[in-house]
């Protein structure tokens, strides 16, 4: 069995003559948490409601656990399980009624697995109140109670974190990252919010304008922009110098910024030394997604 | 597929929809045995404990009256002489149209409801089947799950079929049970008269068949099942078109209303006979009142109904089973 | 009760379609494709009830004078007369007034002979008749123009219809008191009153004499009741009588009506 467990291949979407998406491919492994990040109507809703099958896809294949969104919907779908923006349930039935409701939509589940998936979410004491006296972060629970009922592969998660509060937040963190730990979930995660992503996912796809800008590994996202600050005296001096072996930039408070690159750096530390320049501090740092997203997008704003 | 009639039913037994159509139709079944209650009493005041051919005798003579007043239009004039022409069939063969009793009251009341209040009755559990699903967003939810739109669209038109029915027949138990308390339980075996038939300004009473009042309210009922079906489906597909549910509602209750009020003045429009509205009231045809347009039968209606219907399910099915959910 | 609602409801709902679709099923069987006659059911007579006698019976018979047609109260002589018998009797008066606008005499004819009214009539004491009018002064041109032969070709059937109503009326009641109610002259302020005053007198002087034929069949003249101030006593269309007119009447009629 291979260890993709989502395919999206040149997926696009023409509402009238307008291309919304415009080609997308990644793939999901199993066990990763996959972040799909970007501003305000880039597509991220659009290419989620394409993966669930709430919107048919002007081209391009989506294979969930290898069966075809399109032709092969139902065997696709109980692969799956996802909250689509809020976890919208039915507000006057209780929290049990409502996975039962589910549950019924599924081949089979059992009441023992539906009881351990209350659990897993910590419902269980309210579990038989009706939902409209639930709290945001009590519905966003049960709204992915509900999504793994059908002991899914994958699971899709639009703003998972919208409208919690910190502490909501990072439970809601630390569950993911069990489910797709422990439990061996893939899970795609959908945000406008760098921090959150950075913080909860494995890999990241950057998505602006219905397009996806760059697909990698946090780590190596970040690891790309590393760079060096330098405290130098005389400054002019160590700029000439570094200035011959690498491209730099006068930061601020008087610092000199270079990119981080292994090896060369501690050479290029050497060189200042030798050069009878004073290294007062060279420091490593390593930048928040934000400014790399910046960059990507060309200064896209985003909240 | 019963899992998904289930889920459906639990939704409508939990919004308390039926509950609030059932309180509506025990209300006004109240009023209106309350206000029969008093036309009887001041019948008693003015003309004493007379028998029922007496008082259908003066009724006869007071239609006759009306239709010789000046103003009156030639469509109103006929169908009053229809009128006079059964009530005068009645009384010669010695049948009392109105033998007291709940069974009457249910009939003459699911005459009176066919064409506009049991209709909104239904429409108050169709209206929001789907719609409300799309404006509350757990349409999402449920058209994510491993099952197809069709059998989701389905489960929700086999509950529909259930509940409508399910009004129906709460609709004939409520009135005959709040009514009989005033007018008592008796009253089934009744003969009552059906069949009339009518051909211009002229009743025929040839196929005329005399049955007894609890056969009569079957067919009745289930004439009016029938129209509370189509316009159920109907309100269905407009559930499904329209995403917001008082804009749903607000079209067919103009579609309903101006039917009721077409139907009295269509008899030169001929076209309108295919109207779904104008077809409504199919126990019209049972009691022999005129129809609204010359040349409608029981069986015309019962075809325009139902090609409405089929009409209503096909669209309902092509647009969910494609429609992007935003 | 909140668990088993939904199965509950199931349930009844299930039942209840079934039960629907058999009566439509059966609803389309029987409407089209049995013919009716076949299952006419057999239905008990119930016992025509002897009705009770308290009080006496009044049936009124005719055209619009019998409605009250011009009475703005709507009770028209008979009201009136009624009143005023209820009053002198001290007894309980029931009555029933089978009186239809525009009815004339071969249209009355016909409804005596429906089994409803004649029902009514077995059980009456006295019947009051107001016919004719119709018969003489809206049949059209002839009484505008005048025209001799056309109006006692209208009297001649009108008498024969009248005789048919009253051997009718008398085979099926013996003992009440018949009173018909003669004509007035509506038009007798306008022009060509001579003329119009002898055609009424002439109609009337016939009836007068087709009643006397009869036992117990009184004729009531309400010709000279309208001869002299004829304009206060007729409604606004100059036809019919007002409230003023019908209490005349029923004044004359319950002066002749006894115990």
């Amino acid at each position: 069995m291979s260890d993709i467990t989502l395919s999206v291949k040149g997926l696009r979407k023409t509402i009238g003559k307008k291309e919304i998406i415009k080609g997308l491919d990644f793939d999901l492994k199993r066990g990763e948490v996959f972040g799909f990040l970007g501003p305000n109507g880039a597509g991220k809703t659009t290419t989620i409601r394409m993966l669930v099958g709430l919107i048919k896809p002007s081209s391009g294949s989506i294979e969930i656990g290898g069966y075809n969104v399109r032709k092969n919907f139902t065997k696709a779908m109980s692969q799956m399980g996802c909250i689509v923006e809020n976890p919208e349930l039915y507000s006057y039935l209780t929290g049990w009624e409502n996975l039962e409701h589910f549950a019924r939509m599924l081949p089979e589940v059992d009441r023992a697995y539906m009881e351990y998936v209350v659990d897993l979410v910590r419902l269980n004491e309210r579990i038989h109140d009706q939902v409209k006296t639930y709290s945001l972060g009590m519905r966003q629970r049960l709204g992915i109670a509900q999504a793994l009922l059908g002991k899914p592969k994958v699971l899709i998660l639009d703003e998972p974190t919208n409208g919690l509060d910190p502490m909501g937040i990072r439970e809601m963190r630390n569950f993911i990252r069990y489910l797709a730990e422990e439990e061996g979930l893939t899970v795609l995660v959908s945000s406008h919010l760098l921090s959150e992503i950075q913080l909860m996912c494995d890999r990241v796809a950057i998505i602006s304008k219905g397009a996806v800008i760059k697909v990698d590994y946090v780590e190596n996202l970040l690891a790309m922009q590393e760079r060096v600050i330098w405290q130098v005296e005389p400054r002019e001096t160590a700029k000439d110098i570094l200035s011959e072996v690498t491209s730099v930039v006068e930061g601020p408070d008087g610092a000199l910024i270079t990119p981080y690159i292994e090896n060369a750096a501690s050479s290029w530390n050497r060189l200042l030394v030798e050069k009878g320049v004073e290294v007062k501090e060279m420091n490593r740092k390593l930048p928040a997604l934000e400014d790399l997203f910046l960059e990507l997008t060309g200064g896209e704003s985003i909240d | 597929m019963i899992n998904l009639v289930k889920n459906e039913m639990l939704k409508i037994v939990r919004k308390k929809r039926i509950l609030v159509v059932a309180g509506i139709i025990a209300v006004l079944v109240a009023l209106f045995t309350y206000s029969q209650f008093r036309e009887i009493e001041r019948r008693l005041e003015r003309f004493g404990d007379v028998d029922w051919r007496t008082t259908l005798q003066q009724q006869i003579i007071d239609t006759q009256n009306r239709i010789t007043s000046s103003g009156i239009s030639d469509e109103w004039k006929s169908e009053l002489q229809l009128r006079i022409q059964q009530q005068q069939y009645y009384l010669d063969n010695d049948v009392n149209p109105m033998e007291p009793g709940a069974p009457t009251f249910v009939r003459t009341f699911a005459e009176h409801s066919i064409n506009l209040f049991l209709p909104l009755m239904v429409m108050v559990v169709a209206a929001d089947m789907v719609s409300s699903e799309r404006s509350a967003g757990t349409v999402k939810l449920l058209l994510t799950r491993p099952v197809k739109r069709w059998r989701v669209l389905m489960s929700k038109y086999i509950t529909l079929i259930l509940s409508v029915s399910v009004i129906v027949v709460l609709f004939g138990l409520l009135s005959y049970l709040i009514s009989g308390l005033i007018f008592g339980y008796q009253g089934w075996t009744a003969p009552v008269i059906t069949g009339f038939n009518v051909e211009g300004n002229e009743l025929n009473t040839n196929t005329v068949q005399m049955i007894p009042q609890w056969q009569y309210l079957l067919m009745e009922f289930s004439l009016v099942w029938f129209v509370a079906l189509i316009v159920g489906t109907i309100t269905f597909m407009l559930s499904v078109l329209i995403r917001n549910t008082p804009a749903g509602m607000g079209v067919m209750l103009a579609a309903l209303i101006s039917g009721a009020i077409l139907s009295s003045m269509v008899s030169s429009w001929e076209s309108a006979k295919y109207l779904f509205m104008i077809n409504l009231n199919l126990t019209g045809y049972l009691s022999g009142q005129a129809p609204p347009i010359e040349g409608m039968t029981l069986g015309f209606s019962l075809l325009v109904l139902t090609i409405w219907g089929i009409a209503a399910l096909i669209v309902s099915f092509a647009v969910f089973i494609r429609q992007d959910i935003y | 009760m909140r668990k088993y609602s939904v199965q509950m409801t199931l349930i009844f709902s299930v039942l209840s379609f079934l039960l629907m679709m058999f009566g439509l099923g059966w609803t389309i069987q029987n409407q089209f494709f049995s013919n009716g006659a076949a299952e006419v059911i057999e239905k008990a007579k119930p016992e025509k009830e002897a009705s009770k006698k308290d009080g006496k019976v009044v049936v009124a018979l005719g055209d619009s004078l019998t409605r009250g047609t011009g009475d703005d109260s709507g009770k028209g002589y008979i009201g009136y007369l009624v009143d005023e018998l209820e009053e002198k009797s001290k007894e309980k008066i029931t009555l029933h007034n089978f009186g239809v606008k525009g009815y004339r005499s071969n249209q009355l004819l016909n409804q005596v002979k429906q089994s409803e009214i004649q029902r009514q009539i077995k059980n009456a004491d006295y019947i009051l008749i107001t016919i004719g009018g119709n018969d003489l002064f809206q049949s059209g041109q002839a009484f505008v123009d005048m025209d001799e032969k056309k109006i006692t070709q209208a009297r001649e059937s009108y008498l024969k219809n009248l005789q048919a109503v009253l051997v009718e009326l008398r085979s099926l009641n013996d003992h009440a008191a018949i009173f018909h109610i003669g004509l007035y002259n509506p038009f007798i302020d306008l022009n060509d009153s001579e003329q119009t005053t002898k055609i009424v007198r002439d109609w009337n002087y016939e009836t007068n004499k087709l009643l006397d034929q009869q036992k117990q069949a009184i004729y009531v003249p309400t010709f000279d009741l309208f001869q002299l101030s004829v304009n206060d006593y007729l409604y606004t269309d100059k036809f019919h009588p007002n409230a003023e007119g019908y209490r005349l009447i029923a004044e004359r009629v319950a002066s002749l009506i006894t115990w």
